[in-house]
């Protein structure tokens, strides 16, 4: 994202590259996706260290299929809180799609397709609720969704108490999804070609700026691609090298690229995040806020819908204690560790990933090792606070150089 | 000092406005030429900020008429303002800090192809770079986020988003009242560079100073009032000061 055009700032002191990379750095306000990727390869490197099954394709392979939840229900959070705001309620709204899931494909005999849309249908239902009330008449989201998780925990004891709390799963959807993988071949296939759309579309625009005599130098926009095929090929290699990528972690990162998609090519995008930096502004531009902040619960309810079926088939189980637990508290944090500020209008959906990726590292790791649980949200809690830390310490910064 | 452009651009004429038992405006006229700078000053309460939101549609006034280019406009919405070609730029720049510059220019208009509505960054990066340029604003790369520029700066960007927006009258509101001497200087010259080129500029400001770097035409409110409409030549910031505070009475001019 950093065009490095006509730089014409009044300083012209003389520096190295080097030099004026680390001035950037200490004097910068937005440190994007390098701190959570720099304490993902700590980790790793830590882990790898104490236990080396940690990075083989096979625990990599699982430890990609245990970030998908947690990703996804991050994603949801994301579009919440690019707005500066939060939303309590993913956890439970997520297992209501998975109770309706359930109760519709195991009770009642439904087709199945139409279940995975009544599921996702039900949270959708709930984050446009809350959105209404949030953006119409202003009610501070914290409350809420509070009151939304509430109502989401009802809604699941009445469906699945009668059934013991818990409902196991036996259509075919939910365990392929749960269960299988994307062959080798196909794995490669789809991966690569992807990627040469995307390094297409990416050169056509490099081509376009290069043409108005704007634009990065050839050998930036090279060295970008060729880094993020490295990571692909990378990252397909181990997965393949077990039994191909995860059906699972395919479908969120179809949903986090779809989401990318959205905010940053999207003005859809645009205006959450105007939205999120400045209200006001926002509004003064003609940017309708208040339909920004209902699309963006509506967005958010989407995508725990599919968090809460994706966790159902992962568990082979629709129930009633996934909210209870450290749901909604992992996705919170994947968003923060991700670099989303919780102050709004900063941040970006891959934070949700990378964060995901953090938390279930920890996890993984941890199991690995042996750790007791303890420890586990010991590590998770510190690794939290000193993103929160840094969001707030570059908040500060920005306020005081924007009012310089 | 650009006497080859002195046509009338707006013309208000006894705008009168009252907050329930208060009467904020009484007998508001002046005019402002096109490729000119009108200060607009008084002292706290003359109703200086009743009139520019009369202009800018946001409080429209209760009687009197606008006039632009000659012709009585009706202006009861900020959208009619800006479809009209009258932008202001508030005190608080009303920019999206954790935006680019670019971002911000086109911050609610952006360029976009159908049917996704994808933004099209690189035409709008250029007819940014065309603005800046004519503007001579000197600013970092384009996507660099608002909250990294200075005082200065930011203001340039407020302004250049009013000139990109098709824009034939500027509003200022104190646009130097938070900046730096050379800062100051920097933005002074964009407000003189926008009436080189044609634009009308209201500008509202406590710096008398300011005032007589850069204003053609001074126009004085107190209470409500036009007290005094003059070319700046023929005035001495004594005599604006004395007309400000109301310790000297009228001296010729007005409406």
């Amino acid at each position: 994202m950093s065009t490095n055009a006509v730089n014409t700032m009044t300083t012209t002191e003389i520096q190295s590259p080097l030099h004026r990379w680390v001035q950037k750095l200490m004097h910068s306000t937005d440190l994007g996706m390098m701190p959570v990727i720099a304490a993902l390869i700590a980790i790793w490197i830590v882990f790898e260290f104490l236990n080396p099954h940690f990075l083989t394709p096979r625990n990599l392979s699982n430890l990609s299929a245990q970030i998908v939840v947690t990703g996804t229900l991050a994603l949801a959070e994301t579009f919440v809180i690019l707005l500066g705001m939060i939303d309590l309620s993913i956890g439970w709204s997520s297992v209501v799609a998975a109770s309706v899931f359930s109760v519709g494909t195991v009770f009642l005999n439904l087709p199945v397709w139409p279940c995975v849309f009544l599921g996702i249908g039900a949270s959708v239902l709930l984050g446009f609720l809350q959105g209404l009330l949030v953006s119409r008449i202003g009610v501070p989201s914290f409350v809420v969704s509070l009151g939304g998780a509430m109502i989401a925990e009802g809604l699941v004891l009445a469906m699945l108490t009668q059934h013991g709390g818990s409902v196991p799963l036996s259509d075919n959807l939910s365990t392929a999804v749960g269960t299988l993988n994307v062959p080798p071949a196909w794995s490669w296939g789809i991966s690569l070609v992807l990627f040469a759309a995307f390094a297409i579309v990416m050169l056509m625009r490099h081509a376009d700026r290069r043409k108005r005599g704007a634009g990065e130098a050839h050998t930036i926009v090279i060295a970008k691609l060729a880094f993020m095929l490295a990571v692909v090929v990378i990252g397909v290699g181990l997965l393949c090298a077990y039994q191909g990528i995860p059906v699972l972690l395919m479908i969120f990162l179809a949903a986090l690229f779809f989401c990318a998609f959205l905010t940053k090519s999207m003005r859809y995008g645009r205006h959450l995040y105007a939205v999120g930096g400045n209200a006001e502004a926002a509004r003064r531009s003609g940017i309708n806020v208040r339909f920004i902040q209902l699309s963006a619960f509506t967005i958010a309810g989407a995508l725990v819908g599919l968090g809460g079926l994706l966790d159902a088939a992962r568990l082979g189980v629709a129930s009633a204690t996934i909210g209870d637990g450290d749901v909604l508290l992992n996705a919170v944090a994947a968003a923060v560790i991700g670099g989303t500020s919780l102050f709004g209008g900063r941040g970006s959906v891959y934070g949700a990933f990378f964060g995901a990726l953090v938390i279930a590292s920890i996890t993984n790791g941890m199991n690995l090792v042996g750790a007791p649980s303890s420890v586990r949200f010991g590590v998770e809690g510190f690794i939290l606070l000193i993103a929160i830390t840094l969001d707030t310490v570059l908040r500060q910064r920005r306020m005081r150089s924007g009012r310089a | 000092m650009n006497s080859a452009s002195t046509h009338e651009l707006l013309s208000v004429k006894g705008l009168h406005k009252k907050y329930g038992a208060v009467t904020a405006l009484r007998d508001v006229s002046f005019t402002v030429r096109r490729g000119e700078v009108t200060a607009l000053l008084g002292d706290n309460g003359a109703g200086k900020s009743t009139t520019i939101k009369a202009i800018a549609g946001a409080a429209p006034a209760d009687s009197g008429s606008i006039l632009l280019d000659g012709q009585e406009v009706q202006i009861r919405r900020p959208a009619d303002a800006t479809s009209l070609g009258i932008q202001t730029v508030y005190q608080d720049l009303a920019l999206c800090d954790n935006l680019g510059i670019c971002a911000n220019l086109f911050l609610g208009r952006e360029r976009v192809s159908t049917p996704f509505k994808l933004l099209r960054d690189v035409d709008m990066e250029e007819e940014a770079r065309r603005v800046l340029k004519t503007l001579r604003v000197n600013l970092p790369s384009l996507d660099t986020p608002v909250a990294a520029l200075s005082g200065g700066q930011r203001q340039a960007v407020a302004i250049a988003r009013a000139v990109l927006w098709g824009t034939k009258l500027v509003i200022m509101d104190e646009p130097t009242a938070a900046l730096g001497v050379a800062q100051t200087a920097e933005v002074l010259r964009l407000v003189r560079d926008l009436a080189g080129q044609g634009f009308g500029v209201i500008l509202i400001t406590h710096n008398m100073q300011n005032v007589f770097e850069v204003a053609d035409s001074v126009v004085v409110l107190r209470l409500g009032e036009t007290v005094m409409e003059q070319r700046k030549d023929e005035l001495t910031p004594e005599a604006v000061v004395g007309c400000i505070t109301g310790s000297r009475t009228t001296i010729g001019g007005m409406a």
